[in-house]
């Protein structure tokens, strides 16, 4: 058994192996489909509240610091220390450069799905920080996006709609 | 000593991920791609333990087995003698969270552990065996070559 406590470090070598065979975006289709079953009736149903009670309990379970804030239509999910990409940053074999990409990979069909509007910015791939937005109102989230290119670059910012 | 301290909260639904991971590295790469995967997450992740195993300690693994199966809430036994370490596993706790989960438990879900185990063997005067004895039922043993024995 890879104890719970060390999947990141195996995810991260999975991660290392699909990059090199060009597999990665097939993967985090997978993975998204997988969490279908954790998330996706949770967060259809119950829309931003869906997505804030999974993360009350992901941020306990998995040591996450940071803080979830539901105001309105918006959702801000802050990672100030990110557990995940700490955990293979903190690894005797290396992280997988591309390591962040997976938390947009599969969260971001899973919203489309749900039918809320995510903005990610993972504030650099070797930074265990970032902060995503989800919206259940695609004029908020066109808002929040048109305001946060002010201080970011357009390629800093991940999306799954038309702004 | 462990190279990689745990010890608060646990994720335990990460064992749907595993599981699920298992399955689409061996339906879309093959076994031996999966395998060596766990290979070398064996050797490379748990490069202390490798290391000392190289060295002939196996005060870390030993540590590790120890520590992360009381962690995950596991029934186990463990053995230990100057050449073998016997860990027989009476129900695993990623199997049992897989069932409470309701997932269905991949075919390739004990090679976790036989391939991790003969990873951080690896090139080592140590040798590993996993016996599957039922569902969720194993018996996994560390033993020194019997050539370095002497």
């Amino acid at each position: 058994m890879i104890p719970s406590d060390h999947f990141v470090r195996f995810y991260n070598e999975v991660f290392k192996f699909l990059d090199a065979q060009g597999g990665l975006a097939k993967y985090y289709q997978t993975i998204s489909a997988h969490q279908e079953f954790h998330c996706l009736k949770a967060f259809s149903e119950n829309g931003l509240q869906g997505v804030y009670d999974y993360y009350q309990k992901i941020y306990k379970e998995e040591n996450c610091v940071g803080h979830t804030i539901l105001k309105g239509h918006e959702l801000e999910l802050y990672m100030g220390k990110c557990p995940s990409l700490s955990k293979a940053l903190d690894n005797d074999a290396g992280a997988c450069p591309k390591y962040c990409m997976h938390c947009p990979g599969w969260t971001q069909p899973l919203y489309t799905k749900a039918g809320l509007f995510q903005i990610y910015d993972l504030m650099g791939l070797d930074n265990p920080q970032c902060c995503e937005w989800i919206f259940d109102d695609i004029e908020a989230a066109r808002a929040k996006y048109r305001k946060l290119l002010e201080d970011h670059k357009k390629e800093e910012l991940l999306i799954n709609f038309e702004p | 000593m462990l190279r990689y301290q745990e010890n608060n909260e646990l994720h335990r639904d990460f064992h749907g991920t595993t599981n699920m991971t298992l399955d689409y590295i061996a339906e879309n790469y093959g076994v031996d791609a999966l395998k060596e995967i766990l290979r070398k997450t064996g050797r490379d992740v748990y490069k202390s333990i490798h290391d000392k195993l190289a060295a002939g300690d196996s005060s870390e693994l030993l540590e590790h087995l120890n520590w992360f199966y009381h962690r995950e809430g596991a029934k186990y036994s463990l053995t230990v003698s100057d050449d073998e370490i016997r860990m027989e596993v009476f129900e695993c706790p990623a199997h049992k969270h897989l069932k409470k989960l309701g997932l269905p438990i991949s075919k390739y879900s004990c090679l976790q552990t036989s391939e991790v185990n003969a990873g951080m063997c690896e090139g080592t005067p140590w040798e590993s065996t996993v016996e599957i004895c039922g569902e969720g039922h194993c018996i996994q043993t560390f033993r020194r070559k019997k050539e370095d024995k002497a």
